[in-house]
């Protein structure tokens, strides 16, 4: 019995659906060469169309904290934990579309890009979500925030969470391998 | 009811029957085995096994190379174009075949293979091998998540993706997963020999299809999937060969206890070269006896080469007789409290050196049990075999051939009195432990037998003997005997103390077969009658027990509910 419970234990971190999840930040930039992060790549690969990928481009304040991602074929997802907020208070996901029904249109803070916002509940916690749709992609924010202070969740999500273009990313990798590979398959090469 | 005539408790009291001599066994000169020499059955990995580690350890290195000198590059070139070749000859029904043949590796697939193998492991009760299965599922499962997670590599550059993924790419964890599960299921499911060398046959080819299938659709690179299924196999393949090797814990289908060792093959031999070196006893056969009365150990009979031959007698212990032992003890502690102090060994080492030594009490009390021959090592604290004397044509006491007269019941009666002398308690008295030969009585099987026991325990001795004994005659016969050795408040106490649970199985299912109440004819004889002795008694480390084993339970319970019973991938 107590084997069988050690092993349990074990398996808390193992015998899951986010095994394939990692904790590695997707960073717009690492200090040494400013490139973006593997995980960002990945995040790249999963929505092969799209021509922008989501990433942390500043450390997280006090109190927040990276708890995974997620990046499928199709659809990547990672999310922001907060002390006061709660686990997983933003999800940030990037697919190849999304529903932006009921949702408004307001004047975009990123160049290139078309954002919406909803809010579904104001109390007792907030609830809502952001939309950014773009060529061949769409990020959305889903805020579930549970602290008081509910605009220093949402104004962590246009500060620490930017963008970085496809395009970058196909340089990055281009100039990574001295020109012998590509992000992309040839006939997608420079497609959204 | 009248008292019977009954003779005073003598403390002095004659033998009944001398104990025969042991018999002249033939010995050689014993050997020493020399430092640096191994044990008669070593532990061992094959060489398949130290293959396939080194193979992974060289996997771990090459990462670790890699990750330091930052030449994923290259690997990445390679591998792209492997991949661009394997893509050009893409067409849209070699797609589809491989999406068929690539369905092993998917999440659903590996899902039912760790279910499947769960409750076919449950139903067969092969709780070894569930351990084995689960904790090398864990392993590698963690293992190849983290390495994946440190390492970092993005999925295939300038090859379209047609199947699905998840995370990052080295090593490919759904083959890694595959791999480990594949080779589990061989190992946890499939008897050695023949039938697991093909298995491994199988799998190979599955392996080798998904490996193509995932490369097809670009989901792995070649060097993912290369390194997954290195690590896949290695792990498995280490842990079922160390922790459930063949020899103690076979895969068999067939009936049989599993205690019973198979003592055939490399065992026997081993047993026959440590009877020479250690006890200088030259076997020339090896070969289980009453397998259907032991159920703690694997009892041999052994022929000594010599003129004439002779047999001596084994038990061989393994560790799996230990975590038997300190499982039964748990469960008699939780289901009856203190009926004795139950303490479980720690080691078949311990657990032989007792039985050897409440032999030899035994013995050097005139008891007439078998004489002691040694102990044997066959491997280093794991197999051990207990040696001594073989009864040559003796029968059990409640076999229809064997003549119980009074001179076998006063033999018996005489032991339980001699055990009371020397503070003894046998604690298994039944028929299969009273063997008769030539108006001998022998006792046998000593290995619950306690040291300084509590006068309880004493008293189930005399009560159980006494109904083994009337088994093959009668309450007033046995009891009339009994007279001549104890008093009436001893046999009173006796049949207090004996009831239900505190008689060996054996007993209760011969007591049931013969159809009367022999317990009940005992009780009719008594003078007067002394009030049961509670055997339902709690106490703080019964109390703890409980309480451990359910909060233990309901943990265990929980985290298989909540994970290990989810999805591997």
């Amino acid at each position: 019995m107590g084997s069988l419970a050690v092993l349990a234990g074990l398996g808390l971190s193992g015998c899951s659906s986010d095994t394939t999840a990692t904790t590695e930040m997707p960073t717009c930039a690492d200090a040494e060469n400013g490139n973006a992060s593997n995980a960002v790549v990945l995040m790249a690969q999963s929505v092969p169309t799209a021509s922008y990928v989501p990433c942390l481009r500043t450390a997280l304040p006090l109190g927040w904290g990276f708890h995974h991602l997620d990046a499928r074929s199709d659809v990547s997802v990672f999310s922001l934990d907060s002390d006061r907020d709660g686990q997983e208070a933003i999800k940030v996901r990037l697919e190849e579309s999304c529903d932006t029904s009921g949702s408004t249109e307001i004047l975009s803070d990123r160049e290139g890009l078309q954002r919406f916002e909803r809010v579904t509940r104001t109390t007792p916690h907030f609830e809502g979500e952001r939309y950014y749709r773009f060529d061949g992609g769409c990020i959305t924010f889903e805020f579930r925030l549970a602290g008081e202070s509910r605009g220093e969740g949402l104004a962590l999500a246009t500060s620490a969470v930017g963008v970085i273009s496809r395009a970058d990313l196909i340089e990055q990798v281009h100039e990574d391998s001295d020109g012998r590979l590509s992000l992309d398959p040839a006939a997608a090469e420079g497609e959204p | 009811m009248a008292s019977l005539p009954q003779a005073p408790p003598d403390p002095v009291r004659k033998v009944p029957v001398a104990r025969p001599a042991p018999p002249a066994i033939q010995r050689v000169r014993r050997r020493r085995r020399p430092s640096g020499e191994p044990p008669p059955l070593p532990k061992h990995l094959n060489a398949s096994g130290k293959w396939w580690l080194a193979l992974s350890a060289l996997v771990v290195a090459v990462w670790i190379v890699v990750v330091v000198t930052g030449s994923a590059t290259h690997f990445d070139v390679a591998d792209t174009r492997m991949l661009q070749a394997i893509a050009d000859i893409r067409t849209p029904w070699l797609t589809r075949v491989a999406k068929v043949t690539g369905v092993l590796g998917t999440p659903a697939a590996i899902y039912v293979i760790w279910l499947a193998n769960w409750l076919l492991l449950v139903v067969l009760r092969r709780w070894r091998h569930l351990f084995v299965w689960i904790g090398v599922g864990i392993i590698v499962v963690n293992i190849g998540a983290s390495m994946a997670s440190t390492l970092q590599r993005p999925r295939p550059f300038e090859v379209e993706i047609l199947g699905p993924w998840a995370g990052f790419s080295m090593p490919s964890l759904p083959m890694t997963v595959l791999s480990a599960f594949l080779v589990s299921t061989v190992y946890s499911l499939v008897p050695a020999g023949r039938f697991r060398a093909i298995a491994k046959w199988v799998i190979a080819g599955l392996l080798v299809v998904t490996a193509l299938s995932r490369l097809y659709l670009a989901q792995d690179h070649p060097t993912d999937a290369l390194a997954g299924v290195i690590l896949g196999v290695a792990v498995p393949l280490a842990a079922f060969r160390l922790l459930t090797p063949n020899d103690v814990y076979p895969v068999r289908y067939t009936r049989g206890r599993p205690a019973h060792l198979d003592v055939t093959g490399a065992r026997g031999d081993a047993i026959i070269r440590a009877l020479q070196d250690q006890l200088g006893l030259v076997a020339s056969e090896v070969k289980p006896v009453g397998l259907a009365g032991s159920g703690g150990s694997t009892p041999l009979m052994i022929t000594v080469k010599g003129d004439p031959e002779t047999h001596v007698f084994g038990k061989l212990y393994a560790a799996t007789h230990v975590r038997s032992d300190r499982f039964y003890k748990l469960g008699r502690t939780l289901l009856y409290g203190r009926l004795e102090d139950e303490q479980p060994f720690h080691s078949v080492r311990r657990l032989v050196q007792y039985e050897d030594y409440v032999l030899r009490v035994l013995s050097d009390a005139g008891l007439p049990v078998a004489h002691p021959l040694g102990i044997v090592e066959i491997t280093p604290e794991r197999e051990y075999l207990l040696v001594n004397e073989f009864f040559e044509g003796a029968r059990e006491v409640g076999e229809a051939e064997v003549e119980v007269d009074d001179a076998i019941i006063d033999q018996g009666l005489w032991a339980v009195r001699r055990m009371w002398e020397i503070g003894l308690a046998h604690r298994d008295i039944k028929p299969a432990n009273l063997m008769v030969r030539d108006g001998t009585l022998f006792v046998i099987d000593t290995a619950f037998a306690e040291v300084r026991p509590s006068p309880w325990r004493q008293a189930v001795d005399l009560a159980n003997m006494m109904l083994v004994l009337g088994l093959r005659t009668s309450a007033e016969q046995v009891y009339a005997r009994a007279r001549r050795q104890f008093s009436d408040e001893e046999i009173a106490e006796a049949f207090a103390a004996t009831r239900g649970l505190t008689m060996p199985s054996q007993l209760r299912r011969m007591l049931r077969q013969q159809g009367k109440d022999l317990h009940g004819d005992f009780l009719r004889l008594l003078p007067y009658r002394l009030p049961p002795v509670r055997i339902q008694r709690w106490t703080w480390r019964r109390v703890v027990l409980t309480l451990a084993t359910l909060f233990g339970g309901a943990i265990a319970l929980s985290l298989i509910i909540g994970n290990l019973l989810g999805s591997p991938l």
